[in-house]
């Protein structure tokens, strides 16, 4: 089954780039336990300023709430969710907690991690691979843990 | 096709956070996902000096499962150190970092050098249930944090039970059985219930022997501590309910401990006299055989279908129909206790069943004839199956849900007139 995975890093080398700050998104494609890059996705400038409550109003049509938490209006998020919103997980350094909500929603998974970026994929890809086939994930975390990764 | 269990007696072996709950001033730290201690609280209580809901946890998610929960173990130890004022510290791991291979133990010998003790235990639910948890936390004691000493306080004696809050009258008993031993002229030591924490612990290596009181439950701890520790142990397998086999662990206690007999006999009988009065008083009610049921059946762990079984027929003069132990006892240790079941006075003999499934438990009660209405003391899977039955019905075992125990007692002659109360309690109950 191929499904995508969405990166956040400034070099394509190390998870160095929170969830918010991104200007783009790394698009990967795994087929059969093998990853390929296959495109990069930029995030609307314009959308920035709006992003995690910074901008204090809520959007949406007719909904007058000052308070942009908890409530789905928040266009900048959305928008940046939407972005991504075909892949089965985002990888990146940190990541808000109401933008972690709205992807969980949409049954996206975050992996907020530092480490490389292969390192990443290694991991993710052999959990998915043994998911996907019902198998044990014994090993799975293993004692290699983030820690060990090269520092950022 | 998968094997389903209806209405098991006992949780997985993370239940052993009970049992780390029960030491004073001992908290576990949960390296598990955060529905795990939620689930397993239920019957623990939910205040206190540390309160079940707010045990320091991981909470592992996906992420974790992952990349490893190391880390965040680390920081929840090293969190929980600074914020939680507690004497030890136990990390229990739960099934998801285990299959997915985080070393715990790592993590935790990180922490050798802290103020307070961090020790862990790997409760895993495939390890077993919350009995054989209960022993992994104290073999954790043992291996990590006990040290064998050459000082040996004469007559103080480690008394070891059975597992705290899963056993509904734990506190009462454990506090029943010091009595006992204390009438002995014994200094008892128990780690578990209020004001005995880590001094209690500490004091383990001194004692004389060790006192095992339950069909199963510790052997493997007591073997452990002799080796280690060099503390012999008695094992007593029955838990001394009523007159007959209280006097009877009186004296097997007295005799291990070199107690002077006569000194052992003048208590006995001391206790005895005042049990019998009470007997006496009300023995045209135990007589009435319209009363009381004439045949009964326990559904609950070892310790008690045998503890009680014993008590019934042999105090009270009951007959036994079908006894269940619904503990999972492991198998090698079913032989041995199906011959206690087969030691009753009068030589009557009881039919034990090691039978985990309530649905096969409750056609079996509903099965057999019973003589007119049956007597079944059970956990409260037991109630609807009874009344159905017509028959009485006590709650003595977990789950418990129209019972508060705070430090009632079964044990000892006491406990047994406790135990007398409640059943006919029961009984009058019905038919005024």
């Amino acid at each position: 089954m191929a499904y995508k995975i969405a990166i956040a890093s400034s070099d394509e080398i190390h998870i160095d780039e929170t969830f918010g700050a991104a200007k783009l998104f790394h698009i990967f494609e795994i087929n059969d336990g093998k990853y390929e890059k296959v495109e990069e996705r930029f995030a609307n400038e314009n959308n920035q300023e709006s992003q995690c409550g910074v901008s204090g109003g809520c959007s949406r049509e007719g909904c007058h709430s000052a308070v942009s938490s908890g409530c789905n209006g928040n266009e900048g998020n959305s928008k940046k969710v939407q972005l991504i919103a075909d892949c089965r997980c985002v990888i990146c350094k940190k990541i808000g907690f109401q933008i972690q909500k709205q992807l969980e929603r949409k049954a996206i998974t975050v992996f907020d991690v530092s480490c490389t970026v292969n390192q990443a994929l290694e991991k993710i890809l052999f959990y998915y691979g043994k998911i996907d086939k019902c198998q044990s994930l014994r090993g799975a975390g293993s004692k290699k843990t983030v820690t060990d990764a090269e520092p950022v | 096709m998968a094997k389903l269990l209806d209405k098991q007696r006992y949780k997985c072996a993370m239940g052993a956070m009970q049992t780390v709950q029960a030491i004073d001033r001992a908290i576990p730290v949960l390296h598990s996902g955060p529905g795990c201690a939620q689930k397993l609280s239920d019957s623990i209580g939910s205040s206190g000096y540390f309160s079940p809901n707010i045990f320091p946890c991981t909470s592992i998610n996906e992420k974790d499962v992952v990349f490893g929960g190391m880390e965040k173990l680390h920081s929840t130890i090293e969190n929980a150190l600074k914020v939680i004022d507690a004497d030890l510290y136990i990390v229990l791991t739960g099934c998801i970092p285990e299959i997915v291979g985080d070393d715990t133990e790592e993590v935790v010998s990180e922490f050798a050098d802290s103020e307070k003790p961090v020790l862990f235990a790997s409760t895993a639910g495939f390890k077993g249930n919350n009995y054989i948890g209960h022993e992994l936390v104290i073999d954790a004691i043992i291996d990590q944090y006990l040290e064998k000493s050459e000082d040996r306080q004469k007559g103080l004696v480690n008394i070891w039970a059975d597992v705290p809050y899963q056993d509904l009258f734990w506190l009462g008993n454990i506090r029943e059985l010091e009595k006992l031993l204390k009438e002995l002229g014994l200094t008892p030591n128990t780690i578990f219930g209020y004001q005995r924490g880590i001094d209690n612990v500490n004091k383990i290596p001194n004692a004389e022997f060790n006192l095992l009181v339950s069909p199963w439950v510790s052997v493997g701890n007591m073997k452990k501590m002799e080796k280690k520790l060099g503390i012999p142990y008695l094992h007593y397998p029955t838990l001394p309910i009523g007159a007959f086999e209280t006097s009877k662990f009186l004296r097997e206690v007295g005799k291990f401990a070199g107690v002077e007999k006569n000194k052992v006999e003048a208590i006995i009988n001391e206790q005895e006299k005042y049990y019998y009065y009470l007997i006496e008083r009300y023995a045209d009610m135990f007589l009435e055989t319209r009363v009381m049921a004439k045949q009964f059946s326990v559904v609950a762990d070892a310790q008690y279908t045998l503890g009680i079984t014993k008590f019934l027929v042999n105090d009270l003069g009951l007959v036994p129909a079908k006894q269940f132990v619904a503990d999972d006892t492991p198998k090698q240790f079913r032989k041995q206790i199906r011959e206690e079941f087969e030691n009753l006075n009068y030589g009557i003999k009881a039919e034990v069943s090691f039978e985990t499934d309530g649905y096969k438990i409750h056609n079996e009660i509903k099965a057999h004839d019973y003589h007119g209405y049956p007597l079944i003391l059970g956990s409260y899977y037991e109630k609807e199956v009874t009344e159905k039955m017509f028959g009485h019905y006590l709650n003595i075992f977990w789950p418990v849900q129209d019972k508060v125990v705070l430090d009632d007692f079964y044990v000892g002659y006491t406990g047994g007139i406790r135990l007398i109360e409640d059943i006919y309690s029961v009984a009058a109950q019905r038919w005024n």
